[in-house]
């Protein structure tokens, strides 16, 4: 079998992982693709860094019923979210097991639950492990799940779907943006199942409880099947329609091919693995990694890097150390904060990460983390991997640098001005 | 075109390489002139304390002691007088250059800043959510190049300007902008992949925004020349900075300015008049210097707000969120007036809030149609007279 090669070798670790981890590059450089495919697959770190104090649901909603400290609530929670998001990036930034977290930050969104909404950082902690685990586990489990998850009950007011008040909000979006995809159910079906998933809510413990009481037991009509069903059962409808695999195999185009929309076929195909695995995340991940559009040269510098790729990715990948103040707050101003999606929608992503408005930010953040302040000089040569010019290019970018670029002067010098071109931008 | 324009042009080509039509400036034969300022107002403005419908009995009921008394009040017309916060703007609808639009709203009001400012922003309705700004749907049309600054105090959004198809950018001021994007190096477009194809585009307009602010605002780059005639605060700073370009014939077709401090649960009085005099003294001076440079008939000013207040006070003194509200409108070209129709205060939602009466895309049409001259893309919604 051969093996990889340097650039392919960096293709693969770039679009798996966050960055291009110089001795990552190296070691895959020499196995072949199959084998790094293999041990990919096999990333299964649960560990994380030492998780913040977070309140309980039962305080959040000691507080929230008590009127004199209502306002807590709200205080709380972003004080609590900004530890959440410090203990994620943390871990991005220092995990030996990147493709697991990239699949994580994948499944986070895909469902996303913000702390603005929810209010309760402990929720998003245990449904951020509930993504870790199914990272690369299986999507069915993973969808039951979530309809369960306490911060998805609140983020989508399922909490409060009673049967003589029916919400359809968690019914919309998990027919709209976690299975079907619009043009494929009519409001009809949202009410429908929204009646389905009435009394699924969370107890005084914190934990999902179904509430008989409250659930509508009456016939539903859904997808042009008639009956007494409940969440389950709509859940279990869902996983049998083709447009399910469809959408994640469309998203997961997005994620590791091109930004540009994808090819029918090739959906077809993967749409059709996933569903022939039980949806089994690692089988269509194989399907991706080892398909001719992955390793295609012209889809090479085919997609953008978002805010936590270019930030997590550039300090993964460089000897830069980080700003005091951490990374969250650019992060957040460039619209990738974690725990806080912008709307259920989640990150559009791809080419809208790249505006006029955005190219500056990008750019002082750039320079912010490879700044002399911070790195005084000298420093960073030293800890450069000792390789010629046309290589370090090479490592750091997916295609031509745009500028040109003085490949043969001092090595600090030359890596700043490559993660200043706009290849930098691109992997 | 001109010889100096030539010049740009030419150079632009043997730099550039390709594409001239995408640069800034290059659309020279219809220079577009008409200037919409937006006016945020952040927080929830209450309209019902801004142009008071003293002749509603109901408004002294509900509102208690924030009611504004009829004596107090700038008497405009039908039955409605100003809020005395907003005396500085008061010549100008003497001269009649004032319009307002009253209840203006959409169906099933959201509550939520964040989601409502969103449903205003793109035009959406209550539950939709829509990606793109409602700018988008009319400026690409109406001229090339550059399509709207948002200057922002800390906040960097560009709320009704976002959009991949509206080249838009986001400054604290003109000259902090200058700084910033003078290491944002013109490069070659290149389409090798879509994704690098947007990059590079979106990377040369905004050079090219950064070299036109050079060009155009050179005398004044050390600062503004303008700056003396407004008061302090955030709104005058951005004022200060549209002003200049304006004046200096930067091409944007839309500024973005925002004034804070309308979310008034409690002791709404002072907060809002604080925020009011802001706003008023802010457009009064804006609008002074436009005159004094024969520019206040292609400028209109349009304030937006993601909602109004309730219309009973609230316990703390002040007002909870509501739904429609008024909306004020300035400008050489305006035909001053009062608008839509006040919300009827005897028929309410079941949050105690108004139903509006008058769509806000029909503001938006308005201006599409009777400023710009473009398609309406909200036709259903009808238009307003205001514009002359």
């Amino acid at each position: 079998m051969s093996v990889l090669g340097f650039s392919e070798a960096r293709h693969l670790v770039s679009r798996t992982g966050f960055s291009t981890e110089w001795n990552e590059v190296n070691r895959a450089s020499k196995l072949s693709s199959d084998q790094v495919i293999n041990s990919l697959l096999q990333q299964n770190n649960r560990r994380t860094p030492a998780v913040p104090t977070l309140s309980s649901w039962a305080r959040t909603k000691g507080l929230a019923n008590n009127p004199a400290r209502r306002k807590m609530v709200k205080r709380t929670a972003r004080q609590e979210g900004q530890r959440l998001q410090t203990w994620w990036i943390k871990h991005l930034l220092t995990t030996r097991t990147p493709f697991l977290e990239h699949m994580t930050l994948f499944w986070h969104n895909h469902f996303p639950s913000s702390i603005s909404k929810t209010k309760q950082a402990h929720f998003l902690y245990q449904q951020n492990t509930l993504f870790r685990q199914q990272a690369l586990g299986n999507f069915g489990v993973l969808l039951r799940a979530v309809a369960k998850d306490p911060a998805m009950l609140l983020y989508l007011d399922g909490y409060s779907n009673t049967k003589e008040k029916p919400n359809e909000n968690f019914s919309h979006e998990i027919l709209e943006l976690f299975t079907l995809g619009r043009g494929h159910y009519t409001q009809s079906d949202i009410q429908n199942a929204a009646r389905a998933f009435t009394g699924w809510t969370i107890n005084s413990q914190g934990k999902f409880t179904m509430d008989t009481t409250q659930h509508d037991t009456g016939v539903k009509t859904f997808l042009g099947q008639k009956g007494r069903f409940n969440g389950d059962d709509i859940i279990n409808i869902l996983l049998k329609h083709p447009r399910t695999a469809e959408t994640i195999a469309e998203k997961m185009w997005l994620e590791f091919i091109n930004t540009t929309q994808p090819n029918k076929s090739t959906i077809k195909q993967w749409a059709g693995v996933f569903r022939n695995s039980n949806y089994s995340i690692k089988q269509l991940l194989r399907a991706v990694l080892t398909s001719k559009a992955f390793w295609s040269q012209h889809n090479r510098g085919a997609l953008i890097k978002s805010p936590i790729h270019l930030a997590v990715g550039t300090l993964r990948t460089l000897p830069y150390k980080l700003p005091r103040q951490g990374i969250e707050h650019h992060l957040n101003i460039l619209g990738q904060g974690v725990f806080q999606h912008p709307s259920v929608n989640g990150w559009a992503g791809g080419k809208n990460w790249i505006t006029t408005q955005s190219i500056l930010l990008r750019a002082s953040l750039l320079n912010n983390i490879s700044g002399a302040r911070l790195n005084p000089y000298g420093d960073i040569a030293r800890q450069l991997p000792k390789a010629s010019g046309e290589r370090l290019q090479q490592w750091l970018l997916a295609t031509k640098p745009l500028n040109s670029i003085d490949l043969t002067q001092e090595k600090q010098r030359l890596v700043h001005q490559l993660i200043l071109d706009p290849a930098y931008q691109v992997y | 075109m001109n010889r100096r324009h030539f010049l740009k042009y030419s150079s632009l080509i043997s730099t550039v390489g390709a594409l001239p039509q995408i640069a800034f400036g290059a659309g020279k034969n219809q220079r577009q002139n008409k200037v919409l300022v937006l006016v945020e107002l952040k927080g929830g403005n209450d309209g019902f304390n801004s142009l008071v419908p003293y002749d509603d009995p109901l408004y002294y009921d509900y509102r208690g002691a924030l009611a504004l008394p009829k004596r107090n009040l700038i008497q405009l017309e039908k039955g409605r007088g100003l809020a005395p916060s907003l005396k500085a703007i008061a010549p100008l609808w003497n001269a009649g250059e004032m319009a307002w639009i009253e209840g203006v709203g959409y169906p099933q009001g959201i509550l939520s800043h964040f989601r409502s400012l969103n449903i205003w922003e793109t035009a959406s309705n209550a539950n939709q959510v829509l990606h793109n700004g409602w700018l988008s749907k009319v400026l690409p049309q109406y001229k090339k190049g550059l399509h709207g600054i948002a200057l922002n105090t800390g906040e960097i959004r560009l709320g009704p300007l976002d959009s991949t198809n509206l080249n838009s950018v986001t400054m604290r001021n003109p000259y902090s902008f200058l700084k910033q994007s003078q290491y944002i190096a013109d490069i070659p477009l290149s389409r090798q992949t879509s994704a690098i194809k947007h990059l590079t585009d979106k990377q040369h307009q905004l050079h090219d925004l950064g070299r036109q602010i050079k060009e155009r605002m050179g005398k004044t780059a050390s600062g503004s020349p303008y700056a003396s005639r407004f008061t302090k605060g955030k709104l005058a700073h951005s004022l200060t900075s549209v002003t200049d370009m304006i004046l200096s014939g930067v091409d944007a077709p839309v500024y973005k300015v925002t004034q804070s401090g309308f979310d008034t649960h409690a002791n709404q009085l002072d907060a809002q008049n604080n925020a009011l005099f802001q706003l008023a003294h802010g457009l009064n001076t804006f609008a002074s210097i436009m005159k004094q440079n024969n520019r206040w008939n292609d400028v209109l000013v349009v304030t937006y707000s993601e909602f109004g207040r309730r219309v009973k006070v609230n316990k703390s003194g002040g007002t909870d969120h509501g739904t429609a509200s008024a909306q004020m409108v300035l400008g050489g070209n305006v035909r001053g007036g009062i608008y839509g129709k006040h919300p009827n205060f005897n028929n309410l939602d079941a949050n105690e809030n108004v139903h509006h009466t008058t769509d806000f895309r029909s503001v938006y049409g308005s201006i599409a149609q009777q400023w710009w001259r473009q398609s309406n893309p909200w036709k259903p919604y009808g238009t307003l007279p205001f514009l002359k």
